[in-house]
Parts: structure tokens; C-alpha cells; sequence
């Protein structure tokens, strides 16, 4: 037993020994101070590939990244910030813009504070090699806009012009576009593009693979440490924005670190340990971590819904399949049947609006997008839902009736039979769609559910010929400068119809001639009460027809918080409107500047 | 010698032919999976783009990248030049990141993890499963359930139980990670005793459920060979009992060797259960994350070395046996 013992000691000690040879020691401190450094969850699932902001796909969501709630702007940053709860495009690398009177230029002024981390100033220069790159790779930015944008040029070292792309008619395709990218694509430095196209050989691919180590930034923090477990920045105490001009100060953590973790579970394990400071993660019951758990934990709104919803995860109709695209009645009658409260009770735990609450249209439940359309207009067509009297009066009328006694009805003298598709896993959409399926029993349309995994589920509902699956859930788009308009274009636009790998919009393929012209007409369009009416002859359309029926409000990031070591986190009620942003995302930032220790 | 050489080749050449096997369905079983990995990439870079021609763009230049539009025959040819020279490819999930990198950054993790668990797991039941022979009464009668309880309890179960109890209950282990989330790894004291805090209950997750399994394969054997007939036939020529029980152990041993080689040779995969739920960053977390994400490339390389590491193991214990036992190598090459 003696030589036993020795044994197992001596494995364990070669276990041990070969454990820390696996890792790197390449930093100097060994732990990151906790009153410096401020914990996030949720937002990084994998190893950081790379710091190349020009780049794609870097999978580096700590530092490059374009979320619901506006760029991340910690190491690179836009030119404007985007605040979700007002719509305001904030000040950030540049003071101001301004459109011509026919939307076809737009000429913006840079702040004079704002510096690279060399020190050297950001010029227009580097705002123009910044949309040449993207140009030339195609990256994010080069094919997210070349639609709209016609190209940008200096006028001096603080101002240039973007000029919009025109269409036939010699009008721009969509200024509210031009506007996104205002708020919506990093910076980087004309000088460190140079190098990166050179070291290139201006290949694209290349450009675009390069993992980016020297990259300049503009932005309050860098990078510091990054291996299969965990990514840390590191602030730039240098950081231009300690200008009066823009913060006046240096955000309060010293460190950002997020852990990477195998699941939501283990993630939402360390949150409630006090490992995360900041987790966006959707956590069920979220009220009773500090009603029953007592837990040092909040989020923006005391009371449900505890987060700003801005998108709707949706039911979309398959129009390839016959029995769906020729019978608008039956598409209303299921959407009327359903019960969304229980969605919104069992599903979201009440971490969104009911329908009774916030009518369903075309809009997120922002007083902003609330107001774009006339809600009296609109009101004989809404639903709130669970009305299975009205849903059968709807398929009696329609036709759709049971002939032949088995409970379900028929049409063209077959049985409707219908499936609800959602990925696996995905816990509360799969409960939706039991809710829509017991919907379609009640009013006697029988839809079955399935739940295929996420890999197969992507293939299928964005190949435009499909028709395995007949209702499928996926959410349009949350809040940008340009919504509502690109959430409308998402659910009724026939610009997406036979699109392959289509994942822009429209998936149920839909198309209504009357909705693309009203489509074309709102970017261009900006008085307000004709953009109101514009937007209600939408809604109207939407309800009418049907290719589609949301089943919730809901958050596009989560935002819930642990007090246990920081404070004075973004709330509603605390008068100094910073949107629950993840203290990272757009003008959800100036979080990190209002930061306190607790005690 | 003839017969050695012969008995050799033969097990070479089936070698060859399994590795070429192995390989080709390395390369078609993750590409027979209904999805477009290709797809969902595109997906994740063209949020927020209303333009459909541009994520048209988008999607065409992966499908380039990664030679997703070619010919599935042309697409072998190329993962098998490229094998030889030793590229793995570009990970789909983790693009651009090589998968040579992944595994590279991976492999570590699990080797220190498993093989020490597979050993201790190993040593620790057979010695119990001999004892339990041996000495029978209320030893074996107490180890046989609790024996055949722990080899039953799955994997996934055991790395919960011993997670909730010992992380969140207790709060004496760490809750994820190889080592502390406020750490930056580094050779020092804090650190290495970060790691060893961290490697405890992944390490016992596996451990105990192979005690189970281990001693109750022991414990057959050992009384098979204690009512043998040379076992009899020693005591009666008045061998002392202690020669006996070194007979009877090296005998019931032999198929507890091949137990071993195979699991050694598998190891890469068993980690994933415990890998994944304490976020530990082995190869089985990878493995796991490209199959959800329908990652070919990395998914081919994990499998490509499970499937090496078990032939190569089959075949060495093949050649090992062929000179412990040559009724073996006898009755292979007749």
C-alpha cells in the first residue's frame, strides 16, 4: 500500500506540474484586483481570435463587436454612440452631422480631442481609409453599407462627406442606413490600415484574417490578457476621453475580465457567486435571486418586465406551403388563439409586456417606436390573444370547417396539419411554440411541434425554397438609427423573397406590392406625421395579413447585476438615462464612468 | 521469429486499413449532418444588414474560404494533402483560428485531467476488486453494491452531484475553470494551488465512477482464478498463499491491461461530460462546441486522433500480447 500511495502522490504531482506547463505565463501580476476589475457574463463564449477591427468574425465580443445596443466601444470606437432609450445618436469621435436638404450628403465634424493610442490625432483620413478598406475587403462595414453609401471624402482634417448611394430616380436608396453606420462601424487608424493592407499584399482575405497584435485603438481600454478561459482589458490611462470635451474623466474599473464558460448555467452559477459583475444571460424568475435568494442582484426596472424589451421574437408563416398562403384567415385565427400571456408568464417569467399592454403592430415598446404610429387606427385589427371564439368564428367564415368529424378541419378536403418549429435547447422558445401548437388544437388546426437542433434549424428557415417547416420562430432586428424602418423591412419586405442564405429578413417569403412602396417612401420621408401615417398604413397591412405574429417583447441584451463589490449601475428610475447596455454598448458606456465600490 | 514477423505484418497491414477507414468516415460523418456551417457564420456577421445581395456577398466568400462549394470528392482531396502536411484546416466555429491551434491550446487540459484520473481509477478498483476476492465476507459484501452503484451512475450525473454538493453548497471547490476567474496565469504558489483546487472535482468525478467499474471486473476475475485448477493444485503441493495470490492477480490482470490500453486510448473523448460541466478547457469542450456549431474541420481533427489514439493503443497491445502470450500470437497467425 506504502508503494501505492507513493504512486498516486506522484501522479497527481506530474497531473499538477503538466497543468500549469499547459498554460501560458506571459503576464506579470498573478490576480487581477477586484476592486479594479468589473466581471462580465453572457457576452463571450469561445477564445479571442483576433484585435483587427477591419476584420471579421473575430469572435472577440469583449472588443469588436455590434450589438442591439450599439457598437461596444471600449478599445475601438464609432463616431456617435446609440441610445437605445431616446434614439439620440451621442457624441463620441465626432461632435455633430449634418444632412444636405435632398438626404443625398451628409458632412460630419470629428472631435479635436479625439487621439489614437499613439498620440496622433483621428483625422477624416482615417475615417475615409476606414470605409476604403472596407470597401476593398468587403468586411462588415464594405458590405453593410455599399448599398447606401456612394463613398466619403475629407473636406479637412476634421470633417468629410458621406455622399449617399441614388437610386434610378435620382433619389438616395436609404439616408436612415447612412445614419447606422454613424453609430455602427469602428474607427481605425489610416496609418495602421496602411501597414495591414502592405503586410497583406492588399489580398482581402488576408486583410481580413489578420489577427491584428499592433492594432492603434482610440478607445478606453486594450487589450491585456486573452487564452481559452478568459479575456482582460486593461485601461488606457492616456485615453483621449479624459477631455472636458468628452468625459471629463477615465472610467472607474482598472480591468474589464470576462470568464469563458461552457454554458448558461455555469455562467449564471458564477453570477449569482458574486463572479460576475455584469451578466447578459436570460435568467427565468430573475426577481426571486433577490426576493427569495437574497442575492445583491438587480436590473434596470425594479418590477417585470426588469429589462427594456426592443425586439419580437416572432411566429413566421411559411408561404411556400399552400394551405398557409392561400388562407389569410387561417394565419389570423391561429395568431388570435394563442395564449400569450402564458408565454409571457411561463416562457419569459414576465420579463416582457403583455399584448394587453403594449397592442401589438409593427413596433418594439419604446416610447419612440410607440409614437410612429396612430394606435386608434389600427385598433379594430389588433389582438391580445387566447380568443379561440372569435378564431373559429374566423375559419366557420373563412370555410375552413371540419367535414368529416375527427376534430380538425379541412381544406380543399384535406386535413390542415401544420408544424411549429423552434431549435432545441432553446427553452423558451420551445415553450411558445407548445403554447402555439395547443392554440392550433383548441380552434381545430392541428400543428405539431418540432425541435431540431440550432445547426439544422439555421440551414432550413433561412433556404427560401423550404417547406419543412410551416411556422418557425426568429427574431427581426432590436433598435438601430434605423428603426423602426429596418424591422419593418424585415417583416413585410419583398426585397428578401427567393434570397438564398437569407437571413436579412422576411423568412416567411410574403409579399405585398403596396407594403414595399410604403417601404421605399419612409427613408425618404421626414416630416412626422407623414411618416406616422406612412408607418400606420403598415401596421395595418401586418395585421391584416398575417405572414407573421410576435409571441413577445423582448430584451435584445440582458442586463443584471451584482452589487457585491460595484454600484451605482445604469437603473430607471435614477435620472441619468444610460441605457442598460451591458455598461459596453453604445452610449450604454458612460456606465463605466459612474461606477462606485460598494462601501 | 518467422511467426513473430508474420503475426506483426499482419496486424500492420490491418492497421493501414482500419487508419484509411477511419479517416475517410472522419472526413464524411460530420459533413453528412443536414446543416451549412457556413450558413451560420454568415448569420452572426450579417446581423443588423438589411441588403440581401451584400449577405449574399458574404456567405459566397465562405463558402470559398472553406471550400464548402466544391465537390465532396475535391473536398477530400484536399483535407488529405492537407493532412499530410500536417494542416488541420481553419476552424469553422472559431474562424480564423487554426484547429491545430485549438487542439494545441486543448490537449494539455484533458491529457493532465484524464490519464491521471485513468490510472488512479484503474489502481485504486482493481486493488479494492482484489481485495474484495480475496478477503470475501463483509468486505465484499459492502463493495460489490456500492461498486456496481458507482460504475452506474452516468457521468453527467456525478459531475452535478459533486458540483452542487462540494461548489455550491459547501463552497469548498471552485464552481468552473482550470483555475481561478480572477487569475492570470503565471508560475507561482497561488496559482499552481489555484489549478490543484480547481482540477479536484472534475479529477473525482471520473475517478470514482471507474473505481466502480474497475473492481467489480477485478473482483469477477480474481474469484474465477482463485477456484482454478492450478490454484488448487498449489496449495495442495503446500505453496504458501501469498506466491498463490501473486499467481492468481497477474492471471485475472490481463484483460484489466486491455481495459486500460482502451481507455487510455479514449480519453480524449470521456472527458467531455466532466469538461463541460466545470467549464474545463479540454479537448472534449472543444469537441462539444463543434458539434453544435457543425464545425467539420475541428470535429474531423478531434475524432482523428480519438480513432488513432485507439488503434494505436489496439495495436501495441496486439504486439505486447503477441510476446506475453503466444497462444495468442499462435492461434492469429494459423
Amino acid at each position: 500500500m506504502k508503494k501505492m500511495s507513493k504512486l498516486l502522490a506522484m501522479l497527481l504531482a506530474v497531473a499538477m506540474i503538466c497543468g500549469m506547463l499547459a498554460v501560458s505565463a506571459s503576464a506579470t501580476d498573478v490576480t487581477l484586483p477586484r476592486e479594479e476589475t468589473l466581471y462580465f457574463g453572457g457576452q463571450q463564449w469561445g477564445s479571442v481570435n483576433s484585435w483587427n477591427p477591419v476584420g471579421t468574425n473575430q469572435n472577440n465580443s469583449m472588443a469588436i463587436a455590434g450589438n442591439a445596443g450599439g457598437y461596444r466601444s471600449v478599445m475601438f470606437e464609432t463616431l456617435f454612440m446609440f441610445d437605445f432609450l431616446t434614439g439620440e445618436k451621442k457624441p463620441l469621435l465626432a461632435d455633430s452631422y449634418e444632412w444636405n436638404e435632398d438626404l443625398t450628403a451628409m458632412t460630419v465634424t470629428l472631435k479635436d480631442a479625439a487621439k489614437w493610442s499613439d498620440g496622433t490625432p483621428v483625422t477624416a483620413a482615417d475615417v475615409v481609409a476606414t470605409w476604403d478598406v472596407g470597401v476593398l475587403t468587403n468586411n462588415n462595414t464594405g458590405a453593410g453599407f455599399k448599398a447606401y453609401i456612394e463613398g466619403i471624402e475629407a473636406t479637412g482634417d476634421k470633417t468629410f462627406v458621406i455622399t449617399s448611394k441614388l437610386n434610378d430616380a435620382g433619389q438616395p436608396v436609404n439616408p436612415l442606413k447612412v445614419e447606422d453606420f454613424l453609430t455602427g462601424t469602428p474607427i481605425a487608424q489610416a496609418a495602421w490600415i496602411t501597414t495591414l493592407c502592405e503586410r497583406n499584399d492588399n489580398d482581402p482575405t488576408k486583410i481580413l484574417n489578420d489577427a491584428g497584435e499592433d492594432v492603434v485603438w482610440s478607445g478606453p481600454y486594450t487589450k491585456y490578457y486573452t487564452d481559452d478561459q478568459k479575456v482582460v482589458l486593461i485601461r488606457d490611462d492616456n485615453y483621449w476621453g479624459q477631455d472636458e470635451s468628452m468625459w471629463g474623466k477615465l472610467p472607474v474599473p482598472k480591468y474589464l475580465a470576462h470568464n469563458i464558460y461552457a454554458d448558461n448555467a455555469a455562467t449564471e452559477l458564477a453570477f449569482k457567486a458574486g463572479e460576475i459583475d455584469v451578466d447578459q444571460q436570460f435568467l427565468g424568475n430573475i426577481q426571486n435571486l433577490w426576493l427569495e435568494d437574497d442575492l445583491p442582484i438587480s436590473t434596470f426596472y425594479e418590477e417585470a418586465p426588469y429589462g427594456v424589451c426592443l425586439t419580437m421574437p416572432t411566429a413566421w408563416y411559411n408561404m411556400n406551403i399552400p394551405v398557409i398562403a392561400e388562407n389569410p384567415a387561417l394565419r389570423k385565427a391561429i395568431a388570435m388563439a394563442v395564449d400569450y400571456d402564458s408565454i409571457i408568464a411561463n416562457a419569459m417569467t414576465n420579463q416582457s409586456p403583455s399584448f394587453s399592454d403594449v397592442p401589438r403592430s409593427l413596433m418594439n415598446p419604446t416610447a419612440g417606436e410607440q409614437a410612429l404610429y396612430d394606435h386608434e387606427a389600427v385598433a379594430d385589427l389588433q389582438w391580445a390573444g387566447n380568443d379561440i371564439e372569435g378564431a373559429k368564428a374566423l375559419l366557420d367564415e373563412a370555410g375552413l370547417v371540419d367535414t368529416d368529424g375527427d376534430g380538425y378541419r379541412e381544406y380543399n378536403g384535406e386535413k390542415i396539419h401544420l408544424n411549429a418549429v423552434c431549435p432545441n435547447g432553446w427553452s423558451d422558445w420551445q415553450a411558445a411554440m407548445v403554447i402555439v401548437a395547443d392554440a392550433g388544437e383548441k380552434i381545430g388546426v392541428e400543428i405539431v411541434t418540432e425541435f431540431p437542433e440550432w445547426d439544422i434549424v439555421q440551414t432550413r428557415f433561412t433556404d427560401p425554397d423550404q417547406t419543412d417547416y410551416a411556422i418557425f420562430m426568429w427574431s427581426p432586428d432590436s433598435a438601430s438609427p434605423s428603426m423602426p424602418w429596418g424591422r419593418c423591412n424585415q417583416f413585410l419586405s419583398s426585397q428578401f423573397v427567393g434570397l438564398q442564405n437569407n437571413w436579412s429578413g422576411n423568412w416567411g417569403q410574403y409579399v405585398n406590392e403596396e407594403a414595399d412602396k410604403i417601404l421605399a417612401e419612409i427613408p425618404l420621408t421626414t416630416d412626422q406625421d407623414k411618416l406616422v401615417e406612412l408607418y400606420t398604413e403598415l401596421v395595418k397591412i401586418y395585421l391584416t395579413d398575417v405572414p407573421s405574429f410576435s409571441l413577445m417583447y423582448r430584451p435584445s441584451l440582458f442586463h443584471a447585476v451584482n452589487e457585491t463589490v460595484w454600484t451605482n449601475f445604469p437603473s430607471a428610475d435614477d435620472g441619468r438615462n444610460i441605457p442598460p447596455a451591458d455598461c459596453t454598448d453604445g452610449y450604454g458606456i458612460a456606465a463605466l464612468y459612474e461606477l462606485e465600490l460598494v462601501g | 521469429m518467422k511467426g513473430y514477423r508474420k503475426y506483426f505484418g499482419k496486424k500492420l497491414i490491418w492497421f493501414l486499413i482500419t487508419l484509411v477507414c477511419a479517416v475517410i468516415l472522419n472526413f464524411i460523418l460530420p459533413r453528412l449532418m443536414p446543416s451549412d456551417p457556413v450558413s451560420a457564420i454568415t448569420g452572426k456577421l450579417a446581423a443588423g444588414m438589411s441588403d440581401a445581395a451584400a449577405v449574399r456577398e458574404i456567405y459566397e466568400r465562405y463558402q470559398e474560404e472553406f471550400g464548402t462549394n466544391k465537390p465532396m470528392i475535391v473536398q477530400f482531396g484536399l483535407f488529405v494533402k492537407n493532412l499530410f502536411q500536417g494542416n488541420l484546416g481553419k476552424s469553422f466555429s472559431q474562424y480564423p483560428r487554426e484547429v491545430s491551434d485549438i487542439i494545441a491550446s486543448s490537449i494539455g487540459w484533458t491529457v493532465c485531467l484524464q490519464l491521471p484520473a485513468i490510472l488512479v481509477g484503474w489502481i485504486i478498483g482493481n486493488v479494492l476488486g482484489a481485495m474484495a476476492a480475496y478477503l470475501r465476507k463483509g468486505f465484499d459484501k459492502v463493495l460489490l453494491p456500492v461498486s456496481i452503484f458507482l460504475g452506474n451512475v452516468p457521468a453527467f450525473a456525478m459531475s452535478v452531484v459533486l458540483l452542487v454538493i462540494f461548489a455550491v453548497n459547501l463552497k469548498i471547490a471552485p464552481i468552473a475553470g482550470g483555475y481561478a476567474h480572477d487569475m492570470i496565469p503565471n508560475f507561482s504558489w497561488p496559482f499552481i494551488k489555484s489549478v490543484i483546487s480547481h482540477y479536484q472535482l472534475p479529477f473525482w468525478s471520473i475517478v470514482i465512477i471507474s473505481i466502480g467499474g474497475q473492481a467489480i471486473g477485478m473482483r469477477s476475475m480474481s474469484i474465477y482464478e482463485l477456484n482454478a485448477d492450478y490454484v488448487k493444485y498449489s496449495r495442495f503441493l503446500g505453496i504458501k498463499d501469498s506466491k498463490i495470490v501473486g499467481y492468481v492477480f497477474r492471471n485475472a490482470m490481463l484483460p484489466q491491461i486491455t481495459g486500460l490500453a482502451m481507455s487510455i486510448g479514449t480519453m480524449m473523448g470521456g472527458a467531455l461530460v466532466a469538461e463541460i460541466i466545470f467549464s474545463y478547457p479540454g479537448l472534449g469542450s472543444a469537441m462539444y462546441k463543434a458539434v453544435v456549431a457543425a464545425d467539420y474541420p475541428l470535429i474531423s481533427a478531434c475524432t482523428l486522433i480519438i480513432t488513432v489514439m485507439v488503434l494505436v493503443a489496439n495495436f501495441l497491445l496486439d504486439i505486447v500480447y503477441g510476446f506475453i502470450d503466444p497462444r495468442v500470437k499462435a492461434a492469429q497467425v494459423d
